[in-house]
């Protein structure tokens, strides 16, 4: 079995000060993480529109 | 902890920023179509007596279809009934502005043109306008697309999309399904 390389519990670190510290420096990148996953899920979404827009809608017509 | 609460704002004032502008896009793209391209949703606001429509100036029998007006409009009748449209099939011309104009005796209708942006709605009392321009000729189906009862999916009707030179009123500016005229 492969160890891992990381401590398993906060618990196995050497102090708590080292575990604050690594904890602190996940959620600095964290939320630049659910920004990028927000931007590409948001873009998508504009993109379908986008394209039913200008590709179907206005192909159809003049209507009024 | 990392994130402090001016971080947060910063983050959310960010995504403000975002939605405003996707909301100023769609905003944009809504405007150009309707100040350019004269795409709105249809808006009609006339009545017609339900019970009355046979005897009606309009919507009589010999007043349905297609006709070219006076001042050369061309304007498509038509009745939606349960469960079929009178006629069922009307011409048009291909490129040419046409007015088509619905009503119904007796329950709420709606209307699709299959690869076009016609849709409205039939309502008892009204009369549903819709002014459009055709491009592509051929066969395009228009069925009711507003349950009507049990025969609703056999309600369907065909809108003939012509050529300019093969529209060809008569002297009565009416021209109909399967009417061939000599050039």
């Amino acid at each position: 079995m492969i160890e891992p390389s990381y401590p398993e519990t906060p618990h196995d670190y050497a102090d708590e000060g080292e575990e604050l510290a690594r904890l602190e420096a996940a959620m600095d990148v964290a939320p630049r993480g659910a920004a990028v996953v927000s931007l590409i899920a948001v873009g998508l979404l504009m993109v379908g529109w986008l394209g039913m827009y200008f590709l179907v809608f206005l192909p159809r017509g003049t209507v009024g | 902890m990392a994130i402090s609460e001016r971080a947060i704002l910063k983050s959310e004032l960010r995504w403000a920023l975002v939605v405003a502008g996707i909301v100023a896009v769609i905003l944009g793209a809504i405007l150009f179509a309707a100040l350019t391209m004269h795409i709105n949703p249809p808006s009609n606001r006339e009545f017609a007596d339900p019970k009355t429509l046979h005897t009606s100036d309009e919507f009589t029998e010999a007043n349905l279809g297609t006709r070219v007006e006076a001042d050369g409009k061309v304007v498509a009748r038509m009745i939606a009934t349960q469960f079929n449209f009178v006629p069922d099939c009307i011409v048009v011309p291909a490129g040419r502005e046409v007015t088509l104009r619905f009503t119904t005796p007796d329950v709420i209708h709606g209307i699709l043109v299959a690869g076009t942006n016609v849709n409205t709605m039939i309502v008892p009392g009204y009369v549903a306008q819709v002014h459009t321009r055709f491009t592509r000729t051929g066969d395009l189906l228009m069925p009711c697309h507003e349950y009507c009862g049990l025969g609703h999916s056999q309600m369907v009707a065909t809108v003939r999309v012509v050529p300019p030179a093969q529209f060809r009123p008569g002297p009565d500016g009416r021209m109909a399904c399967g009417q061939r005229r000599p050039a």
